[in-house]
């Protein structure tokens, strides 16, 4: 337990050269269309995803200190009203309804960040393990009544998604999707790092620590709480919504299932819980455990999966953040070389 | 309308169901109850129980009832397993730890389901669909029957072990006050150990007997979680008898659901029942403060 007694401070996201690091990698990132197969676009795409989902999910669960499993139905529902919009005849909406891509995306992270809003002051009743149990039930109900709507939803079989953005023959509809997400993934990170490194931030922290201790100093939980849940909720609709138009195909158990909870969830343990750069560094080990393990362990990648989860979380808490700042930033900011 | 045979039909196999409900909710509660600790893998233990009753009737003929007592030893051992090289680790380490290692804990346990056993639903039915008899006002399926009595057999002795045997008194002691039992001399250690083991054992007792009446397959956990969990609600944390009750308010519930709504909402009528219960009294219906947060 000795990482956990060396709490992060937040010194890595503060420090120039990272700041650099990460402007680099954006500019790599932003050349990757241009100079890798489709294939290996996509499977870039999806860790921009990742990142979204991780860093969205500890909004909330790490520094708001709120453990939901609910995460999938936002990224679910994100998904689905922006296809609404973009596809609605496929749905049995009128087609006047059809809403260009750009404007249909944010939409449906709207409607998440929406849903979030009115059912977080009910569901804010619930603290602790209810609050966990709470969100993975409603995460469910959604699930089981978006799978009987098979009128707006396809049902099982689901529906496919009109919108193709290709430019000409050089740049492909999974470029363009590339280049959306990235700026969207930007978009997460900077916005959430704002948060958490403002006076709100401080609050979310606050009621992570001692809730009580927090509402007797003048903090209402309640705000902040909320706070954290519609700015996450907001954005893992985004990134649903994203994958969605990527794929150009939705259905129920695809978008909406536990499955994009438990890799919200993995992605940040890996990472490093409550640590700004973790769900980054955790989305990165993910992609490459998503993609790599099955070639390793056969059909047995979700329980390694599982297995790595207990061990982080109970040997290592504060994830490959941690391993990384103890082993590497603390020495450089000491001998003050630099490092790549 | 529905006609009143029908109804009466309903609410009866309601409760029958709910006997095995309470069952298998009763080893999440105690765990909770005492350990304060929600068993996220719950569901897929009961899972783990329910494919080992369906391997050995598959393999021998062997009544699921029989299977039942090695699925109970199996998972005695697997939950006193957990909680010595797992969960002691992080038991008293707040809120997170915990529920994300048996998360972890249930991601395994359905990945190996599905690749031990494929993804196919199975039973173990034991293939006498239209054995029963007549009640007067209804009709009692014979394997609804058996494993309702069963159940609540299990619930009773349960109950009994807690209320009489000097290891019940030390659990509930230490579910009342953990700080006091250990300096009273209890190895609360211990009893988290054996709370666990019995908390595992019932649910894979109550999958062996969900085994005999439903298809089973890895999949299932997440959603007996969900049931087990809005059981655990309605009757209180910790209660034996709350749980029962609760039980089979949740059978009876689904089952009218079902009738009234069509098939497809019975799991969502459960899961509304749970919400709702849990936002308006998160103590339970039935319970009064049996543990909680």
């Amino acid at each position: 337990m000795a990482l956990l007694e060396k709490a992060p401070g937040e010194s890595l996201a503060t420090d120039r050269r990272v700041q650099g690091l990460g402007v680099l990698a954006v500019l790599w990132l932003v050349t990757v269309p241009f100079t890798t197969t489709d294939s290996l676009t996509g499977l870039i795409l999806t860790g921009l995803v990742f990142v979204m989902l991780g860093v969205s999910w500890n909004l909330l669960a790490g520094y708001a200190g709120q453990i939901s499993l609910g995460h999938a139905a936002f990224f679910g529902m994100g998904a689905f009203v922006s296809a609404w919009l973009t596809t609605p005849s496929a749905a049995g909406f009128p087609g006047s309804i059809e809403l260009p891509l750009l404007v249909a995306i944010p939409i449906g992270a709207l409607a998440s960040a929406l849903i979030a809003l009115v059912i977080g002051p009910v569901i804010f009743r619930l603290t602790g393990h209810y609050f966990a149990i709470g969100t993975l039930a409603l995460a469910a109900v959604i699930e089981l009544v978006m799978l009987d709507r098979r009128d707006l939803t396809g049902g099982a079989t689901g529906y496919y998604v009109n919108a193709d953005l290709s430019i000409g023959e050089a740049i492909s509809h999974g470029d363009v999707m590339f280049f959306l997400t990235l700026v969207a993934t930007v978009a997460t990170v900077v916005v959430t790092y704002l948060i958490v490194r403002g006076p709100t931030g401080l609050g979310m922290k606050a009621i992570h620590d001692d809730e009580d201790a927090a509402s007797s100093l003048g903090v209402n939980p309640l705000k902040y709480k909320m706070y954290a849940f519609v700015v996450s909720s907001f954005f893992a609709g985004l990134a649903g919504a994203l994958y969605g138009h990527y794929t150009l195909y939705i259905n129920p158990q695809s978008t909406l299932a536990v499955t994009w909870t438990i890799d919200s969830l993995v992605i940040v343990i890996l990472g490093g819980m409550g640590t700004f750069a973790g769900p980054i560094f955790g989305s990165a080990l993910f992609l490459l455990l998503d993609n790599g393990l099955s070639a390793i362990v056969g059909g047995f990648s979700s329980a390694v999966e599982g297995i790595l989860i207990i061990l982080f979380i109970i040997f290592l808490p504060t994830g490959l953040y941690g391993l990384i700042k103890e082993y590497l930033v603390e020495e450089t900011v000491e001998t003050d070389a630099a490092h790549d | 309308m529905v006609a009143t045979d029908l109804l009466t039909q309903s609410v009866v196999n309601g409760l029958l169901l709910g006997g095995i409900y309470a069952l298998a909710a009763l080893g999440l509660s105690l765990v909770f109850g005492i350990m304060d600790i929600v068993n996220l893998a719950h569901g897929h233990m009961l899972m783990v129980g329910a494919y080992v009753a369906i391997l050995v009737f598959a393999a021998t003929g062997i009544t699921p009832l029989v299977g039942m007592l090695l699925a109970m030893v199996l998972m005695f051992g697997l939950g006193v397993l957990l909680q010595k090289v797992l969960l002691k680790h992080v038991v008293d380490e707040g809120l997170e730890q915990p529920i994300i290692v048996l998360f972890g804990l249930a991601l395994i346990l359905q990945n190996l389901g599905r690749v031990l056993l494929g993804g196919d639903a199975r039973t173990a039915d034991i293939g006498i669909p239209g054995d029963g008899f007549e009640l007067g006002f209804a009709f009692m399926s014979f394997p609804r029957t058996v494993t309702f009595v069963v159940s609540v057999l299990l619930i009773v002795l349960t109950w009994a072990f807690l209320q009489y045997t000097k290891t019940g008194q030390a659990i509930r002691a230490t579910a009342q006050n953990r700080t006091a039992a250990k300096y009273m001399g209890i190895n609360t250690d211990q009893i988290y150990v054996i709370t666990l083991g019995i908390g595992t054992a019932l649910a894979g007792a109550a999958g062996a007997l969900l085994s005999m009446l439903f298809p089973i397959d890895p999949y299932v956990g997440w959603s007996y979680l969900l049931k087990t969990f809005a059981v655990v609600v309605l009757g209180g944390v910790g209660s034996v008898i709350g749980t029962l009750v609760g039980g089979l308010v949740l059978g009876v519930s689904e089952n009218l659901g079902a009738l009234y709504l069509g098939g497809g909402y019975r799991n969502v009528v459960s899961l509304l029942i749970f919400l709702v219960v849990l936002l308006v009294k998160p103590e339970g219906l039935f319970g009064g403060s049996g543990g909680g947060e």
